[in-house]
């Protein structure tokens, strides 16, 4: 679902609990270039809100950086 | 649903009122969430004065007032000088980098170390937000 939103992000998920709904997503993508950490984190959640909204992800951690 | 006015303005008042607000699961004594406890962790090392917020008696309508304010509903929520700085791991990147003591104006603490057990020294508790 990331990947789709940001064209060209270097993306890996991973399951912190193996529970499927504590995720870790480390994301390189050019669209982060020259934004803040939160505009990056912000633009990661928005590619994966209806999941969150839904439940089906209780928490996401982001490490997110410029590529 | 639209964020509750009055909630709305009270987090503003809150916001005005400290320079660093946490919103946290939990308190600063008694944090209910990893991540929360892992920010309580870094603001203890950095030794900085901050309000805390327990948001679990009020987690829906905050969500809706955070969203509105800066683009966010999860917790916890660090933010200074009334700007939201982030979540737990955005405060931990930027205490490692010595950003977050910077734009707190402390010292950065000698060493990076991993998030000490929270022993609060003198936190600044906020009475708990009422709705109504």
């Amino acid at each position: 679902m990331i990947a789709e939103a940001l064209p060209g992000a270097e993306v890996e998920v991973v399951d912190e609990t193996g529970g499927g709904d504590h995720l870790r997503a480390i994301v390189r993508a050019p669209q982060f270039r020259g934004r803040t950490r939160i505009d990056q984190h912000r633009m990661v959640r928005a590619a994966v809100q209806s999941k969150m909204d839904d439940g089906s992800i209780h928490a996401l951690s982001i490490t997110a950086s410029p590529s | 649903m639209a964020a509750n006015p009055e909630l709305k303005r009270k987090v503003e008042e809150l916001l005005a009122e400290n320079r660093v607000l946490l919103f946290m699961k939990g308190t600063p004594e008694m944090p209910r969430c990893g991540f929360s406890m892992r920010v309580v962790g870094v603001l203890e090392q950095l030794g900085v004065e901050y309000g805390a917020v327990d948001v679990l008696p009020i987690l829906d309508p905050l969500r809706e007032v955070t969203g509105e304010i800066a683009d966010w509903r999860t917790f916890p929520q660090l933010y200074v000088k009334g700007d939201l700085v982030g979540g737990c791991d955005i405060v931990e990147e930027m205490f490692e980098s010595g950003e977050l003591a910077e734009l707190l104006e402390v010292e950065q603490p000698g060493g990076v170390q991993a998030p000490a057990p929270p022993e609060p020294s003198d936190p600044h508790q906020s009475p708990p937000l009422q709705l109504g």
